[in-house]
Formats: structure tokens, sequence, C-alpha cells
């Protein structure tokens, strides 16, 4: 019999994954989509080069599968965490299978307004640290904010294909302890939680953007 | 003030050349309101870009104020410079997240905390472009005019002695145009600035300009007086220009070629408020009709009448006597 607890311990450990890995992409996704839009053509500082790298390097990370990703980062996640199993485990690699997808949301929105604000930025004298800095991400808050919604919400996705190998949580329980004991209930209690907590942060999201709104 | 000395700037695209200006040299008068006209891609925005290095030219000189040659300036001088140069664009481009009041004081924010003194600059401002009561309020609840004028307030924050305007009123409608330009006229007055202005409404040139730049396919085509672009147009660009605000004397003469006696009359300013014709019918005995007529800003007037006379010759000394200049008696 499943109890109350091991619900509540899988759910405790997919929010852990889940926040943990949203925080290290937000950060990560930010520097590198900004630094994605400063090198692209219409950017701040156009270099073909550097940008072809970058969105070579970030397409790639985007296109592997990530249980793929997560075997192949096995011995990266062994010097880091130490250990392949349990939920800290899993933070490597949703971290590098995050950071792309949220570095090209955080590209697309720097350059909604990029253009005319770039411009009118520089007209005043600022240098492209401070466009970047004071105009370009507070002005496209909003669309960031959007973005890492929608990255959270994949990162706990990927938390349960994590979970079915041994990172626990969620996907672990719904798997290993309702799907190969043939107990399809605690499958769908697993279900309901993680649906759950996805509705959850899109709640926190909506709500940080309606606050954050200026009209 | 601001010199050109064959500058010229090309952008490279994926599988040719845009020259999108070719060598060019003009100059702009300090205190003067000179418009640059001409069809999108004429290369008037690349110019304007220019004068506040947001575009940098490939070749020659541009002298901009105190600086001879600004393509050399190293960054600290180029910041010195383009705080003296105020800049409003068509879109406004005001920053969505920060009040009006924070918008106009952006300028100084980005480097300094702004002081007491700043604040209430920027509230004199807000208040010099008719905005009071809205200081606290962000750009999303404002009019497309009132952006604008938020925008030429931000672009006086750092009291610049250049004021670039980039199509200030392609987004607006006609009456909030209007009132966009008084308000452009009646700072360059109070403030002794010199104004370059974009556009491609000959209208809007008409309504602020003082000179005048035609602008073709990178090349300047035609320059000169508000008067003499209206009056003396000589390219075909002009032309069509002048025509779209019922300034093309001659394309309006054609219309009318069976006329007898056409003559096409020039009122210097000192005359148009004088009560020539009817003067001229009482005591000459002929009649006039008035086929078109028009008035320039600055009071010059123009008229295409054609004259029923019994003595052709004496009614023109006539007129001359009176101080009309005859332009044109045959087309």
């Amino acid at each position: 019999m499943i109890a109350f607890d091991n619900y509540l311990q899988a759910f405790n450990e997919t929010l852990y994954m889940t926040v943990v890995s949203t925080l290290f992409v937000g950060v990560f996704g930010l520097i590198l989509g900004s630094l994605l839009f400063t090198t692209a053509q219409g950017g701040l500082k156009p270099n073909k080069t550097i940008y072809s790298t970058l969105s070579i390097i970030t397409s790639i990370g985007r296109s592997i599968p990530f249980l793929i990703l997560i075997v192949l980062l096995i011995p990266l996640t062994r010097i880091v965490v130490g250990s392949i199993l349990g939920p800290s485990a899993a933070i490597p690699a949703l971290v590098i299978g995050g950071t792309p997808f949220y570095a090209r949301l955080v590209e697309l929105a720097l350059f909604e307004k990029g253009h005319d604000l770039k411009e009118t930025s520089r007209a005043f004298g600022l240098n492209d640290f401070k466009i970047m800095i004071k105009v370009l991400i507070p002005e496209s808050i909003l669309a960031l904010i959007r973005g890492l919604t929608v990255t959270a919400i994949a990162l706990a996705g990927y938390t349960a294909i994590a979970g079915a190998i041994g990172a626990g949580g969620l996907g672990n329980l719904a798997y290993l302890y309702g799907y190969s004991r043939n107990r399809p209930l605690v499958t769908w209690i697993a279900t309901v939680l993680i649906v759950f907590l996805i509705l959850l942060i899109q709640l926190i999201g909506d709500l940080t953007v309606k606050k954050l709104k200026k009209t | 003030m601001i010199r050109f000395e064959n500058v010229s700037k090309t952008f490279h695209e994926k599988n040719h050349k845009v020259h999108a200006l070719k060598p060019t040299t003009f100059s702009v008068e300090k205190g003067s309101i000179h418009g640059i006209i001409g069809h999108s891609g004429a290369g008037k925005s690349t110019l304007i870009r220019l004068i506040n290095q947001l575009e940098v030219h490939d070749n020659g000189t541009l002298e901009v104020l105190e600086y001879k040659d600004i393509r050399k300036l190293n960054k600290e001088s180029m910041r010195m410079l383009r705080r003296k140069i105020g800049m409003i664009f068509q879109h406004f481009n005001l920053l969505e997240n920060k009040t009006v009041l924070q918008n106009v004081l952006f300028p100084i924010s980005a480097f300094n905390k702004p002081n007491k003194k700043d604040k209430q600059k920027a509230l004199d401002l807000i208040k010099s472009v008719g905005l009071k009561g809205v200081e606290h309020t962000y750009p999303a609840k404002l009019s497309g005019g009132m952006k604008q004028r938020v925008g030429i307030a931000r672009a006086l924050i750092n009291d610049p002695e250049i004021l670039l305007c980039d199509e200030p009123t392609s987004a607006l409608d006609v009456n909030t145009t209007q009132n966009i330009l008084n308000i452009i006229k009646n700072i360059k007055e109070s403030r002794d600035l010199t104004v370059v202005f974009v556009t491609h409404d000959m209208n809007v040139v008409k309504a602020v300009c003082d000179y005048v730049t035609v602008m073709d396919n990178g090349v300047i085509v035609e320059q000169g007086t508000l008067d003499n672009i209206l009056f003396n147009a000589k390219h075909p660009i002009t032309k069509s220009l002048t025509a779209s605000i019922g300034f093309n004397i001659e394309a309006i003469a054609s219309n009318y070629k069976e006329s007898e006696n056409l003559l096409l009359l020039r009122f210097k300013k000192h005359i148009t408020h004088q009560e020539i014709l009817s003067k001229i019918i009482l005591t000459h005995n002929i009649s006039i009709n008035i086929l078109f007529a028009n008035i320039t800003p600055s009071s010059e007037g123009v008229m295409l009448v054609s004259i029923e006379s019994d003595d052709i010759h004496q009614t023109k000394k006539v007129l001359k006597e009176y101080g009309v200049e005859i332009v044109h008696d045959r087309f």
C-alpha cells in the first residue's frame, strides 16, 4: 500500500527538481539568450561567427531527446553531484536540457522591441551593456516571465522522465509503483498531482505578469 | 552647425550593396527647421541617423556642433555629443514599464540618480508640452499624440542644441499632427534649437520648415528655402511633392490651355494684404477670372488668372506697377 507520506514525498521531490532547475535555467537561459540577441543580425553587436556557434549549440541542445540527454550526462552528473540517483542527480540534465529552450524564448522576447529601443537608447548615449541591463531586459520582463513559466512547465514534465530512471518524484511513483506493479490508481494519483503542480506554476506565472503589467 | 562633406553610406545586404547615401555635401543652418523629404528608401532616414551616428558613414567628414569630424570621436566625446542632440521617433519608442515622468528623466537616470532639480525640470517640460496631470501614468494609457509629446519632453531633458525628428507625425492623425508641429515650432523658437525634420509629407514640410532638402535614391536632388521649393521646383520628384499640396502651378495651368491671356502672378509678402486686384478691376475696366491661388506660411502668394482686357499690355504694366510679378504669360 502506498501511504499518503509516499505521495507527499514524491510531490516534494518533483517540486524540488522543478524549482531548482527552473532557477538555474532562468539564469543561464537569460545569459545565453542575451548573447544570442546581442550577436544576432540587428542585435547590439552583430557577429556572425559567434551567433552561428551559439545558435548551433542551442539547437543541438534542444533537439536531443531528454531521456538520451540524461544517459549522455551520467559521467558529468557523477562528477558534479556525486551520485546518479535521487532528485539532485536529475538537476544537471534538467538544466542542460532546459537552458537552450529558455534561451530561444529570451532571444525572441528581446527581439520584440529590440530594434526601436536599441536605437532610442543609443541616441541618449547608452552603451550596449546599459542598453541590455537598463532597457531591454526591464522592457521585456513580461515576455521573459511568460517564457520562464512555459519553461518551468516543460521542466516539470522532464522531471517525470528523469523520475522513471531513478531520480525519484512523481514520475518514479507512477512508473515504478503504478505501472510496473500494475496499480493504475497510483499512476492516476501521481498524474493528478503533477497536473496540479503544472496548474500551480501557470497560476504563479500569470499572477506575476498581472502584477508587473504597467497599464 | 551641421555640415556634410562628401559623406556616403552603403549597406551590405546579402547579395548586393545598397547605396543609402551617395557622396553628399550639404549643411544645416543654426536656428532653422530643416526639412528632409523624399519617398521611402530615398536615404533621408540614413542621413538623419548619421547626425548622431546611429549609423556610421563610410566616407567623408561630418561636422556637428563643435566636433569637426564626428566619426573620429571616442566613446566619451560621442556621449557628450549625443547629449546635445535630442531625437524623436515615428513610433515614439517610450519605455512601457516607466511612468511619463520616469520616461522624461530616462536620459539622465540611465547614468545618474536624478536630483531634485532634474525632477523639477522634467515636471516643467511635461507641463510645457501640455501633459500636466499624467506625470505618473504609464505610456499604455496615453494616445499617440500624448506619447509623442512625452517623446518631445524626453528629447529636451538634456537641453540639446539640435533636435532630430524622424517622421514624428507619420503615425498620427491630421489634427494631432498639427498639434505636434505647433509644439515643435514653439520649442524651436523659445530654445533657439536647430531642428532636422525627416518626413514624406509635403504638408508637414510646408507647415514647419524654413529650408527643404529633397532626396531621391540616396542623392539630394534639390534644396532651398521653403518658398523657393514651393514656387521654383525643378526636379520631377520635387514637382510631384509640391503638386501633392497644390503648389505645382504648371500642372494646374495645363488644365486651362484654352483660356486666353493666362497669367501666373506672384505676390511678394509685403503686397499680399493689399486689395490690388479689385483696384485694377475697378479703375481699368477689365475682368479677371481667378483659376487658382495659394499662399505659403510666409505669405508669399501665387495666382493663376485669365484676363479679359482690351489692352493686355497695359494691364500687365499696371500689375507690375502694383508690385505684382508676372512669372509666366504663356503656357
